[in-house]
């Protein structure tokens, strides 16, 4: 899937070659925006992977916002005449976030590239890490099934395990999903008889 | 070796000046004046102002080191100290820059429906915005997610029975876009700093319909902030600034002068815009009627109290900009620094507050402060729900709150 690439920059000539050499590339498609209040309808509607913006654009700001709220976390890149120190240091803190002034056209490649792999590897360890909570929260609720069925079928844990692993096969359906429904059946279950032995 | 030494001095020789980041905004004055005015030049030091075009950028070269100090709001202070916007980067706030200014400024034909409802059915300004904006999906522009401007806008809808996200829409519309985003109609109108309010209404499209002190009387604005490596390894130069500042800040206040401040920062390097609309927000630039714009000096204008900073992450937290985890009120004394204000300005015979902490909305007329070596006259600092901050009652994170049960 080719990288969608926001670029905002007022430069027109520096915009027409960066766009040119990005879409050389082949793994990205450009999508061009001009500065200006309509930038967060703009973001809105494109959802781009990474947005190349002119340092000197007040629409940081907008990004900000932006890159504080939505999951896709669209990765500045700063163009423009600022101090390239500024960008090195920018990296190094784990920003992926680089200033393309006094940048030969030629040497733009390696530099995206190394900014889309900062990129991937920040996706990578998102998918990982949102993958990781997902078994955990599995493991938790199999346990949880287990202890329901322990406590109120009077089963060992092994045969309660089997039980739910036999039902999963039985339905066709994911361990997962069928524990998960099994603890929030038993839940409500649990919170109606609660409710029902308020009553006067 | 003689290469190493020259290369050593060079270095320090690039970065001997005090670089200060600032955005287009007339509650920068105090700081523009010590610089044009050489009151840093007098205190021995050198500055270098730059203009910056976004709080991001103030934020980010706060935090890579390509700043010392900015002027900054103090919410986003708060937010690259805990690196919830980027890496963190610890901040201290010495200093106070200025009080009130903002306007919130809406389309011309929404604040005449505003003012025409508030007058028919009468209701305050608010309650008739409530009502204009009930069921219309509007879109109101702030400048950025950590600013004064935000927490005020929420605070004052609220009032109201008005909430962002639910009845209207927040946006982020830097201030210099204010003026054209209102007239593209992609927002119906915004909370901004001056001169940008004064700037649509210049222009035929906007009118203002409240000010800072229609929400928080005297509300606390601007600040200044320095990374705290900085502060702690030059603290004379810290304390010099600080003392420039307070110089500039007396002068900005002077209704005298305020056409010569307004003038300075029309500059094409600092503001570029006309004089005029910088004159409306500064003391004593209004011909007629009371000030309401920016206070610089007056009344303390200039402390950084605990308790403003506090009353900030309070209401960031309210709006879900801080974590539950945090320990708002330690975090409050650690940038907020009235420590470092004390230990410049006592020397000079200055009157500084004796506390760090007072309760904020408590004062409905102009009321005396205890403060060395004589007490400061303060204004009014009403909230427009009439509410009353008291920093003590912030609960804090791993002390159980005392509820009625525990005294049973």
């Amino acid at each position: 899937m080719p990288l969608r690439i926001l670029l905002i920059d007022t430069d027109a000539e520096r915009a027409r070659a960066l766009e040119e050499k990005l879409s050389q590339s082949g793994f990205a498609e450009i999508l061009r925006s001009p500065a200006g209040p309509s930038l967060a309808e703009t973001l809105e509607r494109t959802r781009p992977d990474l947005v190349i913006i002119d340092m000197a654009l007040p629409d940081r700001d907008v990004l900000e916002d932006i890159r504080g709220v939505s999951a896709a976390h669209p990765i500045v890149m700063f163009a423009g005449g600022d101090d390239p120190a500024f960008a090195e240091e920018a990296i190094a803190a784990g920003v992926c976030s680089y200033n393309l002034s006094g940048v030969a056209l030629q040497d733009l490649k390696p530099i995206m590239a190394s900014a889309i792999a900062l990129f991937r590897r920040y996706r990578r360890v998102e998918d990982e890490l949102a993958a990781a909570k997902a078994l955990l929260e599995e493991r938790r609720l199999i346990e949880r099934a287990k202890a329901i069925l322990m406590q109120g079928r009077k089963m060992t844990e092994p045969a309660a395990y089997r039980w739910l692993q036999k039902k999963a096969m039985n339905e066709n359906r994911k361990l997962a999903q069928v524990v998960a429904e099994f603890v929030a059946q038993h839940d409500a279950d649990a919170a109606s008889q609660r409710a029902e032995r308020k009553q006067p | 070796m003689s290469d190493i030494v020259a290369l050593s001095a060079a270095r320090k020789a690039a970065a001997p000046k005090m670089r200060i980041g600032l955005l287009r905004l007339a509650d920068g004055a105090p700081v523009i004046v010590a610089h044009e005015l050489g009151f840093f030049a007098d205190e021995g030091i050198e500055t270098e102002l730059v203009i910056e075009p976004s709080w991001a950028n103030i934020a980010d070269k706060l935090t890579f080191g390509f700043l010392d100090a900015a002027v900054i709001v103090p919410p986003l202070a708060f937010a690259v100290s805990l690196g919830i916007r980027g890496p963190a980067q610890p901040l201290v706030i010495p200093y106070t820059l200025s009080a009130g200014g903002n306007t919130v400024t809406l389309g011309r034909r929404l604040a005449e429906e505003v003012k025409e409802h508030s007058r028919r059915d009468g209701l305050t300004t608010v309650e008739a915005l409530a009502a204009c904006l009930r069921g219309r999906d509007l879109t109101l522009g702030i400048v950025h997610a950590y600013s004064t401007h935000n927490l005020l806008l929420r605070y004052w809808l609220a009032t109201a029975g008005i909430e962002a996200g639910r009845d209207v829409r927040l946006t982020v519309v830097p201030p210099a876009q204010a003026v054209e985003a209102l007239t593209a109609g992609q927002v119906a109108g915004f909370c901004a700093g001056p001169p940008w309010g004064e700037m649509a209404r210049r222009a035929g499209v906007g009118a203002t319909v409240a000010t800072s002190r229609d929400i928080w009387q005297n509300a606390p604005e601007k600040a200044l902030t320095v990374r705290t490596r900085w502060a702690e390894e030059q603290p004379e130069k810290l304390t010099a600034a600080l003392r420039a500042l307070l110089r500039a800040a007396r002068f900005c206040d002077d209704p005298e002068n305020a056409a010569y401040t307004a003038a300075l920062l029309s500059r094409r390097k600092y503001l570029d815009v006309t004089p005029h609309a910088i004159l409306a927000a500064l003391p004593g630039g209004k011909r007629t009627g009371p000030d309401k714009g920016c206070v610089f000096f007056r009344g303390a204008a200039t402390f950084p109290w605990r308790s403003q900073g506090l009353w900030f992450l309070s209401e960031m937290r309210r709006w879900g900009l801080v974590d539950a985890s945090v320990d708002l009120r330690a975090l409050a004394e650690r940038i907020y620094r009235p420590d470092l204000y004390r230990g410049a300005m006592a020397p000079l015979g200055e009157p500084v507050p004796a506390g760090d902490w007072k309760h904020e909305g408590a004062h409905d007329a102009p009321w005396t402060v205890e403060a060395a070596p004589a007490p400061i006259a303060l204004p009014a600092d009403r909230f427009c729900d009439g509410a009353v901050f008291d920093p003590e009652a912030v609960p804090r994170p791993g002390k159980p709150v005392a509820s009625a049960l525990h005294k049973i």
